[in-house]
């Protein structure tokens, strides 16, 4: 049970010695709002890094969200802390498949009282 | 790609910087001052004649031209449609038309701004067909209803309904996303459905039977508050830390006045005047105000680029608004010369939350330029 916690919810393909430091940048994108990470409300479509490119699909659980612009730079900036002066970050916006609560961690969900 | 995205929202940035939030300052101002003369504040003689149209055009300015324009800000900044901005661009240019006097044109623009406003909303109901979207637009539709209402220069007693509709049903809607996150009992979205359903039908009685529509009115808003305490997530986050916790104690005061609110509305309606200022204010105020408290220190960064510091001080305005109201509301059973103190106090607590903004902007300045620097002298340290 304690690996749902530390492995993350979405799918991630690239090099193992990135995994790590890519879900430590995510985790620390906050929304206050909900008063938890992007990856714990279930955010992070996923994740592919290559030498050139570490690409990220993320999606909002609204469209009329006004934050999601500040989100999405929140994530380039962490994401750049981390990343290799040669590889291009890329925060793509995605809207399907709509987010549901099922992608919501176990933490989130007993946060909320699930 | 993102560059080039980046620049463009800067340059938006600017734009509602420069031009749309002075407008929304302007409204701001002029409608708090209406208001405390209203409620019987000695102003210093103002003999200005747009000042006569400030008292007169309280509700217009407040509602129409600050929230609308706030409010349609905020979603033209989230469909990232440039000519969304055509509705806070028309609502904050009515504010400054009516205090120059041009009230008929006022109007006309107005009732421009929310039909422009509706068709941004029917964007982003075919973009996100959900629950929460739907409301959104029917909020619109409540603000276009009372414009219209407004235009043909109908009782104040049909206006006012619809225009504070458009403000409940946004903040529901926006509400009503956000529990999404938390695990819904069964019948609980029928529930709201119906008390909304209610509140439209109260918005419409009102125009023929303030008596009938006030009641159902004030039901509605009973009832939404009650839904709000038990399903809002603010229940849960009010026990996290910081900004988040801070929000979540602005939403539940909120819900506490919309409450209030309700029952002071369904007493007006059957002829308790004292208790008008309470249906109104705590309304406006207690729940309106307190939302916008709470959502401005993530809502001000999105829209003008400007961050903000989030910091204990935040409390300070918070305190002040409740409390004030509570003085303001208690003095129309107590001692009615209380009701000046507690006004003025109502806008001294909207100055310190500006203040307040202010001063985390700075503090945010401070802090980032600060690392900023010791990170640069650490980095061409020898």
């Amino acid at each position: 049970m304690t690996a749902a916690k530390t492995t993350p919810s979405y799918p991630y393909e690239g090099p193992q010695a990135m995994r790590r430091p890519v879900e430590e940048a995510l985790q620390r994108v906050v929304d206050p709002e909900v008063a938890m990470t992007i990856v714990d409300v279930g955010l992070v479509y996923g994740v592919s890094v290559t030498d050139e490119r570490l690409h990220v699909l993320l999606t909002m659980t609204s469209a009329a969200c006004p934050v999601t612009d500040l989100i999405v730079e929140e994530v380039e900036t962490e994401l750049e802390r981390i990343a290799p002066p040669a590889m291009r970050v890329d925060v793509e916006l995605v809207w399907e498949p709509a987010w549901s609560s099922d992608r919501m961690s176990p933490r989130a969900k007993a946060f909320m009282g699930w | 790609m993102h560059g080039h995205g980046l620049f463009e929202s800067r340059t938006k940035a600017a734009a509602i910087r420069l031009v749309l939030i002075p407008a929304v300052l302007v409204s701001l101002l002029a409608g708090v001052a209406g208001g405390l003369v209203r409620a019987g504040v000695t102003l210093p003689a103002v003999s200005a004649e747009w000042f006569d149209h400030a008292v007169l055009g309280h509700a217009f300015l407040m509602i129409c031209t600050f929230m609308g324009t706030v409010i349609g800000i905020e979603r033209a900044v989230a469909v990232k449609e440039p000519l969304a901005f055509a509705a806070p661009l028309a609502s904050g240019l009515a504010g400054l038309l009516y205090l120059a006097g041009a009230l008929h044109a006022a109007a006309w623009l107005a009732l421009a701004a929310a039909a422009a406003f509706v068709a941004v909303n029917v964007l982003v109901v075919a973009r996100q067909r959900a629950a929460h979207t739907a409301l959104l637009l029917m909020g619109a539709l409540a603000w276009l209803a009372g414009n219209g209402l407004f235009v043909a220069d109908t009782a104040s007693s049909a206006v006012i309904p619809w225009w504070f509709s458009f403000l409940v049903l946004t903040i529901a809607a926006e509400r009503l996303e956000m529990t999404r996150l938390m695990r819904r009992r069964q019948g609980a979205s029928q529930a709201l459905y119906g008390v909304l359903a209610m509140h439209l039908l109260a918005c419409a009685v009102s125009s023929v039977s303030p008596r009938w529509g006030g009641l159902l009115y004030g039901a509605s808003l009973v009832g939404l508050a009650v839904w709000l305490l038990r399903f809002d997530i603010a229940r849960r986050t009010v026990s996290a830390h910081g900004l988040s916790r801070y929000m979540a104690v602005c939403l539940l005061l909120g819900y506490f006045w919309l409450a209030i609110s309700g029952v002071a509305w369904c007493l007006t309606s059957q002829g308790a005047a004292a208790a008008r200022d309470t249906a109104l204010h705590a309304l406006s105020l207690g729940f309106v105000f307190s939302m916008v408290l709470g959502h401005a220190p993530v809502i001000l960064p999105a829209i003008a680029r400007v961050k903000l510091l989030f910091g204990w001080a935040f409390y300070i305005p918070l305190a002040m608004l409740h409390g004030s109201l509570a003085v303001r509301l208690v003095s129309h059973w107590l001692n009615l010369d209380w009701l000046a103190t507690g006004a003025a106090g109502n806008a001294l607590a909207i100055a310190l939350f500006a203040a307040t903004v202010a001063a985390s902007a700075l503090a945010w300045r401070a802090r980032y330029f600060t690392s900023a620097r010791s990170h640069d002298d650490a980095a061409t340290a020898p």
